[in-house]
């Protein structure tokens, strides 16, 4: 740390760029559990030995932050890309942050990373001048130096500029100059990860890879179903059992989930042990099924917001010439990230840290603190490398279990959950109901629009997201409601915005379908805003739509479909060729485009919209969560069908927009159109219009 | 006690009913090769016995005795610049081939077991030889480009 010795660190607001609406919510919610002590922490350092090391409270969960902020501090401070090092997700060095969600707060922070190493320069090149005796207007940096006049051979490296004394900056409250899109050597140009070598040689260290010293592995007596409570527990036999140290058995309390586990040597013996436990439980009564749950929504619906109003709907709908009215519905999905969520913990001297893969490791501290009534700073939380987050990372009980086990055996602890654990015992993508009723005049115009969705959860940010209309009309009315929800729900790559966007982009190719018009022309001439506009063109451009060839056309199976989204601010569109052969669809090619405002790492854009798209393939054509009574029946990879390799279309990405907006996020905007465009294109393909996902499970054989 | 040769290492197990993750993960700590499913079906903990991709959550170490294991930190030991690393995870760096990284190393694996038997595999035989490896973050495009671009270049990969 420089923070004794020599060196600059560059300071600043650790809440640059939160919206008030989430100011709000700092230490109020399960998810905003935290709020910064200390307003002021270090970003960024420029060590006596010359190198840069930026901080962060984001974690890296496979979206490439690490390597865009790097870029970014790269950019500003004009260097090579291996001279500046990233730390992420560590409580104890990086400045406080409120979790990795939406790709918004992401944006922000590296904003406010430019920014520190903006100030760092401005105060490398103030320095520089001392020494030159130079105005800076003629000083400039290249390489690591700064550089006095056109004379090469008076320059001074950044490490020599700051070796003498400790200093400290802060980053101005208002307006910092940042280096102009054009001027950029690495931003917005160069290709790949910072961190690509230590993934292809399993050096990475991900929460699974923590091993310390003297560890015990845990294995964790869990309910058999949602809310069950365990009545009796017997651990004599499994208590002596080669390898057992201890059996841990903590009963409910007030604040205190039950916690039962096996702690042996290996992670074999404690698990061969966990089956010999002989552990009752009593089920709650009266748990739902998964077909359950469309009257359930309906039955709960609550929490109404209006989201958007003009006109009057009901008259709009009695003005037109043809009306539409239609449901769809999408079921749970499970998040199922590669890497099932382990935690390792350590008590030393009282103090305590966990390692943990969490999105959140400010709000897990606040989470281990609040239990074990310790000041945050006895309490570290490092989330290591995350092998998929999703968002369903947020939530992390396994990291006060693992220090509420690590302090029963005062030894390390560390406890993982299987496939299945990770299914069960997780949170879901909110099942969701929606209902639109559209009018259209004599020349196919939209004059009404009305729209009301219903998503499972209390979450309600979840069901709100991406649920209105970019369509021009002169009556909508767009309601979302929360609903009573069967199973545990959680974020999930763009909350509700893939749901939200598959029922409206379904509608309106419905809409189009009936007037005969082409479904992109249909779009064109209801957006409103440019940036659509944008997005849509660069699609269609790419995939050589040709408005000759009309919609519900030959109906041989194959077909093509488009849709366009919006969310965390950037624009996409996608215009997709399936073919629908038996009961499978192919999807065979996809062109997309997306507009971010400024690309900081287009290959890092790309990377995130080809992974969107592949990954929404899922829940578009085969994933659902089957459960009876609270038990989730497929938990594995065997029954809960994801894309796999051979799924695979030809994916091609435009980047569009304007360079001098601000950067919006690129993580979601894949999975938000996909499942409708392809929707769009089985209608095509078929006549069949299919209005619950996953689509194959509705699908009429053909052919 | 069965024996077993780990990325060159001649090792003695002390358990031969050890399952074989296990062992190279918490015993040998070579944590590259990943748990994902535990169950056969994603690829995630796939290593080489003796050139043959291999489930490692699958099998046990008695099962594979006096065989000659390569985990992915076997493939090129001590490399410091992907100039490097094995051809194939020089494809997989050069395609930007990963978001999380976390199933890349089966994918790594399974694609040297490939190129080694078939140093110019057609899609088909691609898409064969990874249908067991699941992705969950969708990095399809990039990891078959990853391969087809080490296919181009096979006749210089071996298997270790
Ligand atoms: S962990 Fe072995 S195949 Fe999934
Ligand atoms: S890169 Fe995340 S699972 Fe493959």
């Amino acid at each position: 740390m420089s923070a004794a010795g020599a060196g600059l660190d560059v300071y600043g607001d650790v809440t640059f760029g939160i919206p008030d609406r989430l100011r709000a919510s700092y230490r109020t919610t399960t998810y905003f559990n935290t709020a910064p002590d200390e307003p002021l922490q270090r970003w960024l350092t420029v060590g006596a030995d010359g190198r840069v090391r930026a901080f962060a409270g984001k974690v890296e969960y496979g979206q490439g932050v690490r390597s865009g902020f790097a870029m970014e501090v790269a950019a500003e401070l004009r260097l090579p890309l291996e001279a500046v090092e990233v730390t992420l997700g560590d409580t104890e060095l990086v400045p406080w942050d409120l979790g990795t969600f939406g790709s918004g707060s992401t944006a922000y922070v590296g904003l406010q990373l430019r920014r520190a190493a903006a100030t760092a320069r401005q105060a490398l090149l103030d320095l520089a001048a001392d020494r030159f005796d130079l105005p800076t207007s003629e000083l400039h940096l290249a390489d690591g130096r700064v550089v006095a006049g056109g004379d090469d051979a008076r320059s001074l490296g950044y490490g020599e500029l700051v070796s003498d004394a400790y200093r400290r900056a802060e980053i101005p409250e208002g307006e910092v100059e940042l280096t102009a899109p054009g001027e950029f050597t690495v931003l917005g140009a160069e290709r790949g990860r910072v961190d690509a070598m230590e993934r292809v040689t399993g050096a990475a260290v991900y929460s699974r890879d923590v091993l310390l010293p003297g560890l015990l592995h845990a294995a964790v007596i869990r309910p058999p179903s949602l809310g069950a409570e365990l009545t009796a527990l017997d651990a004599g036999v499994a208590a002596q059992l080669p390898g057992v140290v201890r059996v841990v058995h903590e009963p409910a309390g007030p604040g205190r989930p039950l916690l039962a586990a096996v702690l042996a040597e290996s992670d074999e013996q404690a698990l061969r042990a966990a089956d010999v436990v002989q552990a009752r439980w009593e089920e709650r009564p009266g748990q739902p099924s998964r077909w359950d749950v469309p009257g359930i929504l309906l039955d709960s619906a609550r929490d109404t917001m209006l989201m958007q109003e003009s006109g009057d709907v009901e008259a709009g709908l009695e003005a037109s010439v043809r009306t539409l009215e239609a449901t769809y519905y999408a079921p749970y999905i499970s998040i199922a990230p590669m890497e099932p969520r382990a935690a390792t913990a350590r008590w030393e001297d009282g103090r305590l840290t966990v390692w943990a893969g969490t999105q959140r490791p400010f709000g897990i501290r606040s989470e281990l603190a609040s239990y074990f009534e310790l000041p945050e700073a006895q309490v570290r939380v490092i989330a290591p490398e995350i092998g998929g987050g999703f968002g369903g990372k947020s939530i992390y009980p396994l990291a006060l279990e693992a220090a509420r086990l690590a302090r029963a055996a005062e030894r390390p602890v560390r406890v993982a959950f299987s496939r299945t654990e990770e299914t069960q015992h997780s949170t879901f993508r909110p099942a969701a109901l929606v209902s639109i009723r559209s009018g259209v005049d004599a020349e196919g115009r939209l004059v009404a629009w009305g729209y009301e969705a219903i998503h499972a959860g209390e979450r309600a940010l979840i069901g709100r997201r991406g649920s209105e209309s970019p369509y021009a009309a002169p009556h909508q009315r767009t309601v979302v409601s929360s609903a009573d929800s069967p199973l545990p729900v959680g974020s999930y790559r763009s909350l509700g915005a893939a749901v939200n966007h598959f029922a409206r982009e379904s509608h309106v190719d419905e809409i189009a379908a009936a007037a005969g018009a082409d479904p992109v022309e249909w779009r064109r001439r209801h957006l409103e805003d440019r940036r659509y506009h944008g997005v849509l063109d660069e699609a269609v451009r790419r995939f050589r739509w040709s408005p000759a060839a009309p919609a519900s056309g030959a109906r041989d199976g194959r077909g093509r479909g488009v849709a366009v989204g919006i969310d965390v601010g950037s624009y996409v569109a996608l215009c997709v060729d399936v073919e629908v052969r038996g009961q499978e669809v192919r999807v065979e090619r996809v062109s997309a485009a997306i507009d971010c405002g400024l690309a900081v790492n287009p290959d890092g854009v790309i990377n995130q919209m080809e992974g969107g798209i592949l990954q929404g393939l899922g829940g578009t054509l085969t994933e659902a969560v089957e459960f009876e009574r609270g038990v989730v029946l497929n938990p594995g990879f065997a029954r809960y069908r994801v894309p796999r390799i051979h799924n695979t279309p030809r994916v091609d990405v435009g980047i569009v927009g304007d360079p001098q907006l601000r950067s919006t996020g690129a993580g979601e905007l894949g999975i938000v159109p996909i499942a409708a465009a392809v929707a769009n294109a089985v209608y095509d393909a078929t006549g069949q219009r299919i209005r619950e996902l996953p689509l194959q499970r509705q699908l009429e054989a053909v052919g | 006690m069965p024996t077993l040769r780990v990325n060159g290492e001649q090792l003695e197990a002390a358990d031969g009913a050890r399952n074989l993750l296990s062992y190279l993960r918490f015993d040998l700590g070579l944590t590259g090769t990943k748990y994902a499913c535990g169950e056969g079906l994603c690829g995630a903990c796939t290593v080489l016995v003796d050139g043959q991709a291999l489930r490692s959550c699958m099998t046990s170490v008695g099962a594979i005795a006096g065989g000659e294991v390569t985990t992915i930190e076997g493939l090129a030991p001590g490399a410091r610049s992907p100039g490097d690393l094995h051809p194939v995870q020089q494809a997989f760096v050069e395609e930007g081939a990963m978001q999380c990284g976390y199933c890349i190393p089966g994918f790594v694996m399974s694609t040297v077991g490939l190129l080694a038997r078939e140093p110019h595999p057609t899609r088909g035989q691609v898409q064969e030889a990874l249908a067991e490896h699941i992705c969950r973050c969708g990095t399809y495009v990039r990891i078959l480009r990853a391969v087809e671009r080490a296919a181009e270049g096979a006749d210089a990969v071996s298997a270790p």
